[in-house]
């Protein structure tokens, strides 16, 4: 995995983990790979992967269950909710962005509505 | 749990000259730390000073032992093979290691040198630097001890060598045992770091978490240690 050293580490491993859960590569119920063996395929830290780990089990997306490993949540509202809350995030980078280049909120719609139009006949 | 590393008030004079003065660091179990500075900081005495094989004045505790003998039980230092004539055998030296570390463990040994192909029928002479480098780090890991010293690991080797090498320090670094890793060119190995120690103006200049300088400054590790020289010199 390639790093961004400005982020806190756990914070892009915290990520990439979710990415793998919202797209499927982990499915709900799904055991994680040992903590050294997520350290390895990241190549990062043990402490910092069991870091995000913990983040992870307090968000509640991953179960730790005693002796037995880390578990992706089989609850699918809550991965559904995670979702939800990583695009916002995204849409609200690009909605702060634009809104910085002085765009009204009509002119940020048209520009995205052209946009994915191009987008979707460049495909 | 006893701290992996202890120092207080450690200062090391060559002749009339201070390499390196009150030195207080401490550094808790299961840690891998960037031992930071530029060529000539003191990065490497600092190690011997932890060795023991340079003495200072001052208290140094590895994993609670103050004497020399008990210190250097507790090291696994990357020693780089001078005494050892370039027509030896990698056998030899392997076997040597053996009868002089009761915590060298042959089939830990086994697993490095496989992972890092290294080929122990060949002489030492043979090695190319990556290579030598490479066997360092293995003889160095396979002791299964407390504190693990390498020093600058990946000068000069490249970028394959190199990664090989960090993977096998996550690999095979036991979860209690603190690793010590000097480079003067950090953004190598920013990323597996837990904390960066700075040698600096003859001594610990700074100790911090890696994540919590990203999550202070929004800088990266690199950044953040080449601002430290920015601010102006404050050599002697």
């Amino acid at each position: 995995m390639n790093f961004d050293d400005k982020v806190p580490i756990y914070y892009q491993i915290e990520n990439h983990i979710y990415h793998e859960i919202i797209t499927g590569t982990l499915k709900p119920g799904e055991k994680l790979p040992s903590v050294r063996q997520l350290a390895v395929d990241v190549t990062a830290n043990v402490n910092t992967v069991q870091r995000a780990l913990s983040e992870m089990i307090t968000a509640g997306i991953i179960e730790s269950k005693r002796g037995r490993g880390n578990f992706v949540t089989m609850e699918t509202a809550k991965i559904e909710q995670l979702k939800v809350q990583l695009v916002t995030a995204q849409l609200a980078q690009v909605y702060e962005q634009l809104h910085a280049l002085n765009l009204s909120d009509t002119e940020i719609l048209t520009s995205l509505q052209q946009y994915i139009q191009q987008r979707g006949q460049a495909k | 749990m006893t701290d992996s590393l202890s120092m207080q008030n450690v200062t090391y004079k060559r002749g009339m000259k201070t390499i390196l003065h009150d030195v207080d660091l401490t550094l808790a179990p299961g840690k891998i730390v960037g031992l930071l500075g530029e060529n000539g900081a003191g990065k490497t005495t600092l190690m011997r000073l932890i060795t023991g094989s340079a003495k200072g004045k001052g208290t140094t505790m590895v994993n609670g032992a103050a004497a020399e003998a008990d210190r250097k039980r507790y090291v696994s230092f990357s020693e780089q093979l001078r005494g050892f004539a370039g027509g030896t055998k990698l056998v030899k030296i392997v076997a040597f290691y053996e009868t002089v570390y009761g915590d060298f463990e042959a089939d830990r040994f086994a697993e490095l040198a496989d992972f890092l192909q290294i080929d122990t029928s060949l002489k030492l002479a043979a090695l190319s630097k990556g290579m030598k480098e490479k066997l360092v780090i293995a003889l160095t890991l396979a002791r299964r001890t407390t504190l693990y010293l390498l020093d600058e690991p990946f000068s000069g080797i490249d970028s394959m060598s190199r990664k090989k090498i960090i993977n096998s320090i996550i690999q095979w670094k036991p979860e209690n045992a603190t690793m010590v890793i000097s480079d003067h060119y950090v953004s190598e190995i920013a990323p597996i770091l837990d904390e960066i120690v700075v040698v600096k103006d003859q001594t610990i200049y700074t100790h911090r978490k890696a994540d919590e300088v990203r999550e202070e400054f929004n800088i990266g590790i690199e950044a953040y240690y080449e601002s430290l020289y920015e601010r102006g010199n404050d050599n002697d």
